[in-house]
């Protein structure tokens, strides 16, 4: 049996078993709702959740967009000068460490309860790990692979275009899985801190009147775009791996692709 | 009538003429001095090999003649001409390993010096394919890197340096990371094309069992500062055989070498 099949069997089993330990009574109705009775309660509040994804759905992108953009261009500049290197890297180092959350009710003081202010904690929440694998993509690029470009007479654009750029775009897509996956993190979890609107909200409205089939609805929501994200990486990698085949990102890429069905979402 | 003295006389393509060179590196706490007044030449067509220990500046005179660097002082000419910058339609470099672009195929890599000029794109696959088929790897245009063997990337590397045709061919170890058994075949392959090509080729090598069996000439060099220090003629007869490994003359050479490099490592 592939890795794949019992990837499948690993994941059909534990559905199967979301619905039937409920049912059968191991677990309360309270700490795990059945599948069934969950997507039930989805459903019939349809009209609560569809709007919910749509403002959640409408911060992720753009904070994706100011942390994928913004991690990747400052990436690029310190990876591949080392000026502004030595002047950046170690305040972006330590502020890697410093639980971003912390910021978050400041921005809410800042920018109101509003989009605004998960917008701006979800983007440097997924800014930090974008940039620093860009910078670490430009600045471990083989040197031999830029020697033997130039004695091909390559200019700077060229060895820019033909070289740097795809030697590190492995790198950049392992920063943009991460990078990414946190904004997502960042735009629920301020949603559900502090917040009037979003599937973060509604899980944690839910919460506190103790509905849990309503909870584990959202919870189903937000596992879903985590899987969809995590589909759109691979299909990118897919589609880089055309021309990076050679780096072992392209063949694990490839490998991974192979067997493109549910997988757990890291 | 005034004599044409300030005239230079044209040099043939391929000829290599080093004069006086210096190199110095300068650190922030001291200046090193990589080469003192190094002056070499290599005539068309020669199979010339720089051996030396670690730190001799072997490497650095290359890549001066590749135009890869600039030396301190004195004067590099190739074909008659300075080089002040990379030329690969003079200069052709293969470089120890690793320098194959992993996301291009063999022949993709063969291609990229003339793509950076914009050769037309039937014109450029059909010279790679010549190259290809030069260093014996016909067929294999379509693999990656990651699909052929150590010595074979270093036949695509040779390609790569041959495509444009240039009449000299700088190479820095490009066999060190191969295995023994891969290394004698290369050398043989290396002195095959050379023959058939009849390009000037430097060569820099640590081993000096591959030295011998290689050049035609032998430049030792000492370190710190890197100075020539001995030129051996190596008058072997060629074809180049390996039964020569075991011989006298052989075995003198290698000897003589050692002696120098054994008095400065």
């Amino acid at each position: 049996m592939s890795a794949a099949t019992i990837r499948r069997l690993i994941v059909i089993g534990l559905i199967a078993l979301w619905e039937i330990l409920p049912r059968a009574g191991f677990i309360p109705e309270l700490f795990l709702p059945s599948l069934s009775s969950t997507l039930a309660a989805g459903w019939n509040e349809a009209g609560e959740y569809a709007p919910a994804l749509a403002v959640t759905l409408y911060e992720v992108a753009i904070s994706m967009t100011f942390a994928c953009g913004g991690g990747i261009l400052l990436g690029a500049v310190v990876g591949s000068l080392p000026r502004p290197r030595i002047l950046i890297m170690p305040m972006v180092s330590s502020l890697y460490a410093v639980p971003l959350v912390i910021l978050y009710p400041v921005f809410t003081v800042w920018l109101g309860i509003g989009s605004e202010s998960k917008i701006a904690f979800a983007s440097i929440y997924g800014f930090l790990p974008t940039m620093l694998a860009t910078a670490a993509g430009i600045q471990t690029i083989d040197p031999q692979l830029l020697l033997a470009a130039r004695s091909m007479g390559a200019t700077l654009s060229q060895r820019l275009v033909r070289v740097i750029i795809p030697a590190a775009i492995p790198t950049v897509l392992s920063g943009l899985r991460v990078g990414g996956a946190l904004v997502i993190v960042g735009v629920v979890v301020s949603e559900m801190l502090i917040s009037s609107a979003g599937i973060g909200y509604l899980i944690s409205r839910y919460r506190t009147i103790l509905d849990s089939p309503h909870v584990f609805a959202g919870v189903l929501l937000v596992l879903a775009m985590a899987i969809a994200f995590n589909a759109a990486i691979k299909w990118i990698e897919r589609k880089a791996a055309i021309w990076q085949t050679g780096t072992h990102a392209g063949q694990t890429a490839v490998e991974e692709i192979a067997p493109a069905a549910l997988q757990p979402v890291t | 009538m005034q004599p044409l003295a300030n005239i230079t006389p044209l040099k043939p393509a391929g000829a290599i003429e080093v004069r006086n060179v210096g190199q110095i590196f300068k650190t922030t706490t001291q200046d090193v001095v990589a080469l003192e007044d190094v002056s070499l030449d290599v005539k068309p067509g020669r199979f010339v090999v720089l051996v030396g220990p670690s730190g001799c500046g072997k490497s650095t005179l290359l890549m001066m003649m590749a135009g890869l660097r600039q030396q301190t002082s004195g004067t590099i000419t190739i074909s008659g001409a300075p080089i002040p910058e990379p030329d690969p339609n003079r200069v052709g470099v293969v470089f120890q390993e690793a320098s194959l672009f992993p996301w291009l195929t063999a022949e993709e890599n063969v291609e990229f010096p003339l793509a950076l000029r914009g050769v037309t794109k039937s014109d450029r696959r059909a010279r790679a394919q010549d190259a290809l088929k030069l260093v014996g790897l016909d067929g294999f245009g379509k693999r990656h890197p990651h699909e052929l063997s150590g010595g074979m990337k270093q036949r695509v590397s040779i390609a790569r340096g041959l495509v444009q045709d240039p009449p000299v061919l700088l190479m820095d170890e490009p066999f060190a990371a191969l295995d023994e058994q891969t290394r004698m075949t290369m050398g043989d392959e290396l002195l095959r094309i050379w023959t058939a090509t009849g390009k000037t080729v430097v060569f820099v090598t640590h081993s000096l069992t591959e030295a011998v069996y290689l050049a035609d000439e032998v430049i030792v060099m000492s370190p710190r500062p890197g100075r020539i220090v001995d030129h051996l003629q190596v008058s072997l007869p060629r074809p180049r055989t390996y039964d020569m490994l075991s011989g006298d003359a052989f075995g003198s050479l290698r000897d003589r070498i050692w002696r120098h490099i054994r008095k400065s490592a």
